[in-house]
């Protein structure tokens, strides 16, 4: 039981062989709740393609813009960087040229729900065969700390210097409207969690949608005036609550009251392409 | 082959058909919807797929991420539309993505006259996306025009892993006419060049001798990168300035290689012309209309038909009009294209004749303006 | 073109316990801190040292109350720090 140091050849984290290791380590912040979302996604995935529900080749991650969307330079699969709030549509397209494709669209709670609102919620409503993760980290953050649908109330950012007057968004409670397959709100403050809400959606067809609340020390702590990584995380860790299947009236995303994380919506709806399938080719399944 | 009589959109729908579109995505806009409409009802037939999306940004991002997984794939708008497309358009270059964007232009500016026609829109056609870069644009004057020129559009935009224009107008759109009409097998149908090393060796943006990269597409292993970001050949982002000119050089030059390819002109009764109209789209057929006229009273005067909006071929365009006395350049709009011809021809007169018509120039206002200047 | 996976080195800090042994890729580490304080038993301690960036790293000092749980891997959001299941 001692301390050795050594030199060795990669690949050695067991996530290694999913990821682009010449760009690691990430451009993400200490403590980003990024890089948690990502090696809980990246075991999920790991798990699906062990059991063979999976295919590597058929994955591909299409993001936007903002830290979020840098998840494509990182890992060793198909990606796609696209254009601001346009990941989802351009997933849409891939997906319906080529049914075999598995899309996995990751973006921040600016790009997804504010310039890309449009394209979420006709993707929800079609029940579009994708899994959308969307990073909540209450801010914008690759561009400085502007206002985002999330910010909560009277908080200060570049873009609401004398506080925020903009009631923010649920986007759990926009969804739950739409006949989708999978929805929950997860924290990397609990990676065990969030690990088996992606290896759930992972499996599932249609319309699958995680919100993953996260820490952003450097832009969204220092706005709320917390900017070292652990207080961070401690703060946001003593508002989740867990639980396991609360409806979606039930959602709280709260920095006074609290912040519900849980499994809002779990069915086996019709995906878009299997009605595509029925109606267009009258192929039934 | 046969003779068929149809209009102008069907023309282009058909021909997309026998060019082996596969994927189809749009928003309903006079006077483009009768495209989609057309493909939404055949395209199923031919193994594609059309799907109307909630706008036309969703329109443009679906036909990149569809001919990154493998489709040729299409889209077609209207003035507005098009205007909603220009972000899309950007990124189809920088991401060399093979697309056809048909523009069927319409009255403007924004909401204008949504069903009769213009010309006013060929330089946001041709620079409407921000960046550097450079757009293939076919016009066609006629339904012949638009359903061969719709197949040279799909065989560019393959040939050269690039977006493509047809720009069209509201007059070509449904005007009926006898065209011939040709098959899959009578017509030449280019596919993308699909890379020939093992996805280790695969660079996605590295060219060939012929400036063009190969394409991989997703779920073939390529583990490939589609990057908005200004990218090195492996699609990593290298935000200097070699890359970045590299990159530019990259796009603009596997177009300016392949001129002779891109660039088309028709020419009628030009040989011993001493007077040249210039003209494009349905203004052409105002433009032949006078040409005509004008002949019939002994002038010699003759038409420089362009169906290659950009790139401009400067060459062949100077070569036709180097004996003339005087160059008109007849549009649909307050002049634009007479701006490269001033440029291009230098020491001749050239005379802008901007005619504004709901459909295209009344000849019989054409030739008042130019019999003027004879 | 230029490094692939197989060209690549890392500088590996590690212990172990009869069950466990917990691996730190030193120069990944971004002094979060995070693993320190998710871990249960209190097995890591930040190090002296520097790693190549500037940072300073945990050591996995305590593996004597190390219980393989893995909430320091799966916090850590640069995949710096990993555990091992020991065949015994």
């Amino acid at each position: 039981m001692a301390i050795e140091a050594l030199t060795l050849k990669a690949p050695l984290h067991p996530l290694d062989k999913y990821l682009r290791l010449t760009r690691i380590p990430t451009l993400w912040c200490p403590g980003c709740g990024l890089g948690v979302l990502l090696g809980c996604l990246l075991r999920a995935i790991n798990r699906r393609v062990e059991e063979e529900v999976l295919k590597r080749d058929n994955l591909v991650f299409v993001t936007g813009i903002g830290c979020s969307a840098r998840t494509t330079f990182y890992v060793d699969f198909d990606g796609a960087h696209t254009l601001h709030g346009r990941a989802i549509a351009f997933a849409s397209g891939a997906k319906l040229a080529n049914p075999d494709l598995e899309l996995i669209v990751i973006g921040g709670d600016g790009d997804i729900a504010a310039i890309g609102g449009n394209h979420l919620i006709h993707a929800a409503r079609k029940n579009m065969d994708m899994f959308v993760i969307m990073n909540t980290n209450f801010i914008y953050a690759m561009t400085g700390g502007q206002l985002a649908p999330t910010t909560p109330l009277k908080v200060i950012t570049t873009t609401t210097p004398y506080g925020n007057p903009e009631r923010p968004l649920d986007v759990i409670k926009l969804l739950s409207v739409f006949e989708i397959n999978y929805l929950a709100r997860g924290s990397t403050t609990h990676p065990h969690i969030l690990e088996n809400y992606f290896y759930k959606a992972l499996g599932l067809k249609g319309f699958r949608f995680v919100e993953v609340v996260s820490t952003c020390p450097e832009i969204f702590g220092r706005h709320m005036g917390i900017r070292d990584a652990i207080q961070l995380y401690n703060e946001l860790k003593k508002r989740i609550i867990f639980k396991p299947k609360p409806k979606p009236e039930e959602s709280m995303i709260s920095w006074e009251k609290g912040i519900i994380i849980g499994e809002f919506m779990i069915n086996n709806y019709e995906s878009f392409i299997e009605l595509i399938k029925k109606t267009t080719y009258g192929i039934e399944n | 082959m046969k003779r068929v009589f149809i209009r102008g959109n069907v023309a282009i729908a058909e021909a997309s058909l026998v060019a082996g579109l596969k994927f189809y995505a749009g928003y309903p806009i006079t006077p483009t919807s009768d495209i989609m409409e057309y493909l939404h009802l055949k395209l199923p037939r031919y193994g594609g797929l059309a799907v109307q999306f909630e706008d036309e940004i969703a329109s443009i991002n679906a036909i990149i991420g569809a001919s990154w997984a493998g489709a040729k794939s299409m889209t077609a708008t209207s003035g507005p539309g098009f205007s909603l497309m220009l972000e899309g358009l950007s990124l189809a270059h920088i991401t060399e993505t093979p697309i056809v964007v048909v523009y069927v232009m319409r009255t403007g500016p924004a909401t204008g006259v949504p069903t009769r026609s213009g010309q006013a829109d060929i330089l946001q056609a041709r620079f409407g996306a921000h960046g550097d870069y450079i757009t293939p644009i076919y016009a066609p004057s006629s339904v012949q025009e638009a359903f061969d020129l719709t197949i040279k559009a799909f065989n560019t935009a393959e040939k050269l892993r690039t977006p493509v224009i047809l720009l069209s107008d509201a007059v070509i759109a449904h005007l009926w006419e006898n065209m011939i009409f040709r098959d899959r097998d009578e017509v030449e149908i280019i596919e993308r060049k699909r890379p020939n090393t093992d996805p280790s060796n695969y660079l996605p943006y590295k060219p060939e001798d012929d400036g063009v990269a190969p394409m991989a597409e997703f779920g073939k292993g390529y583990h490939i990168l589609v990057e908005s970001l200004t990218h090195d050949e492996r699609g990593y982002y290298v935000p200097t300035t070699e890359v970045q000119r590299r990159m530019i050089e990259r796009i603009t030059k596997k177009i300016l290689l392949h001129i002779d390819y891109v660039y088309e002109q028709k020419t009628y009764l030009t040989d011993d012309a001493d007077y040249i109209i210039v003209s494009y789209g349905s203004s052409s057929r105002t433009a032949k209309s006078v040409v005509n006229d004008l002949r019939a009273r002994g002038v010699k005067i003759g038409l420089l038909d362009i169906k290659t909006l950009w790139p401009l071929n400067e060459y062949a365009i100077k070569k036709v009009c180097e004996s003339c006395t005087r160059i008109f350049v007849l549009e649909n709009n307050i002049g634009k294209f007479v701006w490269d011809i001033q440029r291009i021809v230098r020491d001749i007169d050239v005379i802008p004749v901007s005619i504004i018509d709901l459909d295209l120039p009344d000849p019989d206002e054409a030739l008042k303006v130019i019999e003027k200047w004879l | 073109m230029g490094l692939s996976k197989e060209d690549l080195v890392y500088r590996v800090i590690r212990n172990n316990n009869d069950k466990f042994r917990v691996n730190v890729l030193i120069d990944r580490c971004k002094e979060c801190r995070l693993c320190v304080i998710v871990c249960p038993n209190k097995v890591l301690v930040m190090s002296e040292e520097f790693n190549i960036r500037g940072f300073h790293y945990p050591l996995p000092l305590h593996m004597e109350k190390c219980v393989g749980c893995k909430l320091c891997e799966y916090s850590c959001p640069d995949f710096a720090i990993y555990v091992e299941v020991i065949k015994s």
